[in-house]
């Protein structure tokens, strides 16, 4: 656990580093796969369907907010589908405008769940996003999945039936209109998708907010689980013989991914939670702080200190400031750095060793040491033992019961 | 001589300044009324554009009906059932935006107020030290 806490802490560090590069580039790749998955599936018109095309469509879209991703890979679908038919265009057309303006307009931010959607279909990883939806957006997010939902359903539809809507004279075009609509109107298994997902995503959004422990555990199965049992039910009412191999397969990809997310996105320590209770005029307070998981990276400094055999040693650490001793923070941890390496080195030089270079090994004093939440962090702090075994804590409590008893001496 | 608080209380005001107060602030420059009015008048006319969509869609779905009922249709009932159609939908649709913008204005009033208090209290930091720098 400690090493995956370490290359977490890895991980997010190098993403912040870099995070002016890493966000351009993350868009430039999402950008990318979408465009070329659109391509490898309904790749009608041949223009748009080069490398050259995607790659500068995706470098542009990587300088632009994300949504202008989710407007490319609709015009990209569009442009698609008018090399195969008007009607397609029509229809498909006609669905992303009633989605971009009753609803997107709302929640331009959930925009990006309708481009995600059709793309873990293809991938063959769609229950990951009704149980991470659940876990890292709103209960809104049903809406934007659901369209999401149906516009994989009705490009896969398109593409499957790519002869018909080709196909045919110009005075079929109503009755491609139709058999398009039909499609929307009367797929069941998309209905069922739809309803299962949705149903998914509430309750996985509900358990997760509720207050016990391991509740984004308890989500994340609960929710795979009524995924499972809302299609299986689904399938018998409407026959609509989906693998269940594949969607119990499936779905423990799913919750592994999903678990992966947790990782990053909720990591806590329920061994180390706290209740805290306390009023105010208005108010009783039932507070529960569950410290999060984080690990400080090793950072072993290597300094040389030179002395001069049969001369006082001359210590390489210089001490800097007014003189105070900073109480905490990065000014405290250099501080106790720097006294450990004089007190290392004259230990070294009062012992006759008299070489004339010394290699100290400087670690860190937070160094594997679990850092705790901002609310807890100042008690953990305080809990920290001194080289009698005593926290400050004791300490405190000691020296004002010594200070009683003298009193109480005095008194005498 | 750095003030590490002011510099905490500045550094989080330019955090909000650029990310969600920049949409607070545009919000914050309207009256509540005139805001929520303003979103209302845009849902009636996108609520129009979708239905005036789906109208059509449902004509070419249903576009041999129409050519063999046609004379037989009531029109004046047709056209009654349509208008009436459509006024739920723009009711129901301006209904959902009021609720929905009432509330995003009550949010971002609130954030603003936070903000405007952080803005006072870095102008009392401010004349604090330049007090004690005139003593």
């Amino acid at each position: 656990m400690t090493q995956l806490l370490v290359i977490r802490e890895t991980i997010q560090s190098f993403i912040g580093k870099y995070e002016n590069y890493f966000r351009p580039a993350s868009k430039f790749a999402l950008c990318l796969i979408s465009l070329l998955m659109i391509n490898g599936s309904i790749g009608y018109t041949e223009k748009i369907t080069g490398l050259a095309v995607v790659l500068i469509v995706s470098l542009l879209c990587s300088f632009l907010p994300i949504n202008t991703i989710v407007v490319a890979s609709a015009l990209f679908v569009l442009l698609h589908l008018y090399t195969l038919s008007l009607e397609s265009v029509i229809v498909v057309g006609a669905l992303m405008m009633l989605m971009f303006l009753l609803y997107f307009r709302f929640t331009p931010k959930d925009t990006i769940l309708l481009l995600l959607t059709p793309l873990c279909f293809v991938l063959k990883i769609p229950y990951v996003i009704p149980l991470a939806a659940g876990l890292v957006a709103a209960p809104s997010a049903v809406i934007s999945v659901g369209c999401g939902v149906v516009m994989y359903y009705m490009l896969s539809y398109i593409s499957a039936n790519t002869v018909v809507l080709a196909g045919g004279v110009s005075g079929e075009m109503l009755a491609k209109i139709k058999f398009l609509i039909d499609e929307l109107l009367f797929n069941r298994e998309m209905l069922m998708v739809v309803i299962s997902f949705a149903i998914t995503i509430i309750t996985v959004n509900i358990i997760r907010r509720l207050s016990v422990d391991y509740a984004w555990d308890i989500a994340i199965v609960t929710g795979a689980l009524m995924n499972i049992l809302i299609i299986l039910i689904g399938d018998l009412k409407f026959g609509t013989y989906i693998s269940i191999v594949g969607l119990i397969f499936g779905s423990i990809v799913g919750v592994a991914i999903v678990i992966v997310l947790k990782f990053f996105a909720f990591n806590v320590d329920y061994s180390r939670t706290e209740h805290v209770q306390f009023e105010d005029d208005e108010y009783y307070y039932y507070v529960k702080a569950v410290p999060k998981n984080t690990l400080s990276l090793a950072d072993k400094k290597i300094k040389k200190i030179k002395g001069q055999s049969g001369q006082k040693p001359q210590s390489s650490v210089k001490r800097e400031g007014s003189g105070r001793i900073p109480a905490e923070g990065k000014d405290a941890t250099e501080y106790r750095v720097r006294r450990s390496a004089t007190r290392e080195n004259e230990r070294s030089n009062s012992s006759g060793n008299k070489s004339g270079t010394k290699r100290i090994i400087l670690p860190d004093e937070d160094l594997n040491a679990i850092n705790v939440s901002a609310g807890v962090r100042e008690e953990a702090a305080s809990r920290r033992q001194d080289r009698n075994g005593m926290t400050s804590i004791e300490r405190a409590a000691a020296a004002k019961a010594r200070s009683e008893r003298e009193e109480r001496n005095r008194r005498q | 001589m750095l003030n590490e608080s002011r510099i905490k209380l500045m550094t989080k005001m330019a955090s909000y300044e650029a990310n969600e107060g920049k949409k607070n602030m545009a919000i914050g420059t309207y009256f509540k009324g005139d805001y929520i009015g303003k979103e209302v008048m845009k849902s009636i006319i996108y609520a129009t554009i979708a239905y005036v969509l789906v109208f059509a869609l449902y004509v070419c779905y249903d576009f041999e009906f129409f050519m063999q009922d046609i004379y037989k249709l009531d029109l004046l009932e047709f056209g009654k059932s349509i208008i009436v159609q459509y006024l739920k939908l723009v009711v129901g649709y301006g209904m959902i935006t009021y609720i929905v913008y009432a509330l995003r204005y009550q949010s971002a009033r609130r954030s603003l107020r936070c903000y405007y208090n952080n803005l006072r209290r870095l102008n009392s930091m401010y004349r604090k030290e330049e007090q004690e720098k005139n003593k």
